[in-house]
């Protein structure tokens, strides 16, 4: 009698367990579900290594940025400079490399800078209590203009003599197959997922977003977590830059990273995280991209009119925000 | 026919099991002002609510005007001329006041607003109620008092002759007091009938008619206020005699101070302040809501902006201008409404244990989960926190249980100062008692202890030396013996004793 009670605890509870999984994982089922139905419509050309392998480079640096947003909207906030981030600092590491010759250097001037940028966001939304919103909206008109004031709107090369080895940092192929970029952003997932679950900063991160006056009465300093998030965030599209900019050895003032904080966001939202702060997970992020990333593919092979890629995936934005909202009434 | 314009009769009401009114009788006269008197959760609040049509009794008569009707919804109040004038104004700051007292309920004229008429039809009311206020004035230009009077004058417009008001004076200096209760006088003259809620006794004496008290649900007198009735009568009627917790205090052996508050001072706040909490101390401060207790303690623990005047922490200077220094300092904090200050909702029941003490879980940099599970395993254990598993959610467990939860990240950090507020707020009788058992055991550790409540009783069972503030002012301290609960009452409505 005992037992069997015991096994139908048991199994209620893997049951509910399976549930609670799924519930908290949306984004890992949504990615499946998109997968099975992309290789059930085009089986062969979807599923062929070069395509896989294609989907995943050409959603490597928006994964990456993707996971920066991710840090950004479970304080609370959102960053919608992403893209004109990236491209100015795109844009300096280049010019650092042609000027010193050093790639060392030049990277590492990027990432300063992506710190700074992101420290400075970061203290005007918590010393100064502005909408993350406004500043980063803000931020992206100033790193875009003075972009293109710098380059005159035009675009920078990688000079002649650090090119190849440059070059090589993105489009390297290991073991012939996987380009380096994939690379990167598992390495830049498998971090970030370590310091959201398991560090102190990512359990703040979390609290803040969550209730941020009760973790402020728990004695933390509460501005000191926002500015070290947008910190991280910043280091990360930092990150994304000098990946974009050795892949294609160049960054245009104008046309580089535009819309990326769309894409972004995308990823984010799909992934499962909350724009209301607290919730989001860095798995979920990167199923996220990938579903994304799977869906601008079929549409491509499926020959929709690449204008109406912006409206599809507008409509995937809302269609997640809603699931969100449906599935957090429950 | 009966002299009066309303009579509710034999109103019972509960919320999941909770009788909160019981048998409930209540009746008004035309043209009086009836004060409705209470403690905390006594059913003043649920009695008049449903009076104005917000909630629904189970089971009694509503009678006005001699005829028995069911008031369903709010508009069907103001369809029988009860009006209530909420403690939270509702008026809109960025409106005129003419625009405050027609929203909602704007005259037109061809499809367009009638402001001609609005304007008209303001200054009539406003000159009936002998209230010098251009109607052209914006609503945040206006000082507390003429907030309330705007209020006023909107029930009147709608034609309201029951006028509830909730403490309406809690906000107002003692001036702008005269001047909303010479505005009451005069309406009543022209015949309308006002309920009183407040908990300031003296100015319930000075302007009400006749009284009526309820505690736990249930009536306990009414009657005219003559020159029998004075503050002590009603305060003994509010807090009843039938109550004694002395079981549960035990003297301790008091050491020397340990926090000393002098001349502390924020403007608007509070002002003066000076105390001092001794070593394995529990320190009560009370007052009526918004004398000042939780601004002063918020600041002590390194919340807002800082005050003039100068802290003692074992004898050295400290100035605490961050929450974190605080902790650092060994200084706790449980803040008042739990759900907005307390519980940080997405992290689950570990989670919100270990944030006071994420360096004590961390190994390597990366946080331990052994280490955090043996921090809520103690804290489960200790204070009998009934939960799941340490990793459900914070708001799968009752509210008694998520505040043991709060008290256990702050005891998790070791304070040797713990300031607690409204520490029993929202949880049952069951919790209540475990909480003030808590109190006591972390005393006799030595920990000093600050409990803030507005509720007499609570101060009274737990603490060795009890403050009582009024208007942002210590008035009175007093030591355990001679502290009683009419006492605390008199002093905290701003009596002398």
């Amino acid at each position: 009698m005992n037992e069997a009670t015991s096994t139908a605890d048991r199994k209620s509870r893997g049951r509910s367990d399976l549930k609670k999984l799924l519930a908290k994982n949306t984004a890992v089922v949504a990615f499946i579900l998109v997968f099975v139905v992309s290789v059930a419509l085009k089986g062969s050309v979807f599923f062929s290594t070069m395509n896989i392998v294609n989907i995943l480079r050409n959603n490597s640096i928006i994964g990456i940025i993707a996971l920066a947003m991710t840090l950004i909207i479970i304080t609370g906030g959102i960053d919608l400079s992403v893209g004109s981030q990236m491209v100015i600092i795109g844009i300096t590491v280049l010019a650092v490399t042609n000027a010193t010759g050093s790639i060392v250097l030049g990277a590492l001037t990027g990432m300063v800078l992506g710190v700074v940028l992101g420290a400075g966001a970061g203290s005007l939304v918590a010393k100064f209590k502005i909408p993350a919103f406004i500043v980063t909206l803000g931020t992206m008109g100033i790193y875009r203009a003075v972009s293109q004031y710098l380059l005159n709107g035009g675009g920078i090369m990688i000079g002649a003599d650090p090119m190849d080895n440059f070059v090589r940092l993105a489009n390297y192929d290991l073991f012939g197959v996987v380009p380096m970029t994939i690379i990167y952003w598992l390495l830049a997932c498998a971090a970030i997922h370590v310091l959201a679950t398991r560090t102190q900063t990512g359990r703040y991160i979390y609290s803040v977003g969550s209730n941020e006056k009760a973790t402020l009465l728990s004695g933390i300093n509460t501005d000191r977590v926002k500015i070290v998030a947008y910190s991280i965030a910043g280091l990360l599209v930092a990150f994304a830059a000098i990946i974009e900019s050795s892949r294609l050895g160049s960054i245009n003032s104008s046309s580089s990273g535009a819309s990326y904080e769309m894409d972004a966001i995308a990823a984010a939202v799909v992934g499962g995280t909350s724009m209301s702060g607290g919730k989001g997970t860095i798995l979920g992020t990167f199923c996220g991209a990938l579903t994304l990333g799977v869906i601008n593919n079929m549409m491509t092979l499926l020959g929709v009119p690449p204008f109406l890629v912006g409206a599809v995936k507008g409509a995937i934005i809302i269609c997640a925000v809603l699931l969100q909202k449906v599935l957090g009434d429950k | 026919m009966s002299d009066y314009v309303l009579e509710m009769q034999s109103i019972n009401k509960s919320y999941g099991g909770v009788q909160v009114l019981q048998e409930v009788e209540f009746s008004l006269k035309k043209a009086e002002i009836h004060a409705l008197l209470g403690e905390n959760g006594a059913g003043k609040s649920t009695l008049m609510n449903i009076l104005g049509g917000v909630v629904l009794p189970q089971s009694g008569r509503i009678v006005v005007d001699g005829n028995v009707t069911s008031i369903h919804s709010p508009l069907a109040a103001q369809e029988h001329g009860i009006a209530f004038i909420h403690q939270e104004l509702t008026l809109v700051n960025d409106l005129t006041v003419y625009e405050n007292l027609f929203l909602g309920n704007e005259p037109k004229r061809h499809g367009l607003l009638d402001r001609e008429r609005m304007h008209r039809e303001s200054k009539a009311i406003l000159a009936k109620m002998c209230i010098d206020l251009d109607p052209n004035v914006l609503v945040s230009e206006l000082d507390a008092s003429y907030k309330q009077i705007v209020e006023i004058a909107r029930a009147l417009l709608r034609n309201a002759r029951i006028l509830i008001m909730d403490e309406p004076t809690t906000s107002l200096t003692e001036i702008e007091v005269k001047c909303v209760f010479e505005l009451m006088r005069s309406i009543k003259d022209q015949g309308v009938s006002i309920v009183f809620i407040s908990h300031k006794l003296k100015e319930v004496i000075e302007i009400c008619d006749s009284y009526t008290v309820l505690r736990d649900g249930r009536l306990i007198t009414t009657g005219p206020i003559d020159h029998s009735v004075d503050e002590k009568v009603l305060a003994a009627h509010m807090v009843g005699k039938d109550l004694s917790f002395s079981d549960l205090y035990s003297p301790r052996e008091v050491g020397g101070p340990l926090l000393q508050v002098r001349g502390y001072s924020k403007p608007g706040e509070y002002q003066n302040i000076d105390f001092t909490l001794n070593k394995g101390e529990i320190l009560g401060f009370t007052g009526l809501l918004g004398d000042g207790r939780s601004e002063l303690f918020m600041t002590i623990f390194g919340h807002g902006p800082k005050a003039e005047g100068e802290m003692l922490l074992d004898g050295k200077k400290v100035h605490i201008r961050s929450t974190k220094r605080a902790k650092e300092l060994g200084i706790g904090y449980v803040p008042r409404n739990r759900k907005e200050n307390g519980i940080i909702r997405d992290l689950s029941i570990t989670q919100n244990t270990t944030i006071t003490v994420m360096d004590r879980v961390l190994s390597f940099f990366l946080i331990n989960y052994r280490k955090e599970q043996e921090i809520i395993d103690r804290y489960a254990h200790d204070l009998s926190i009934k939960m799941g598993r340490g990793d459900d959610a914070i708001g799968s467990l009752s509210g008694g249980n998520q505040q043991k939860v709060i008290l256990s990240k702050w005891l998790a950090a070791h304070p040797k100062v713990l300031i607690l507020d409204n520490p029993t707020q929202g949880v049952d009788i069951g919790a209540k008692l475990e909480i003030y058992e808590i109190i006591m055991r972390l005393a006799e550790r030595g920990v000093s202890i600050v409990v803030l409540s507005s509720e007499a009783q609570e101060v009274l069972m737990l603490c060795d030396r009890i403050y009582v503030m009024y208007h942002g002012a210590i008035r009175k301290e007093f030591s355990r013996p001679e502290a009683d609960a009419e006492k605390i009452m008199i002093v905290a409505t701003g009596g002398e004793i």
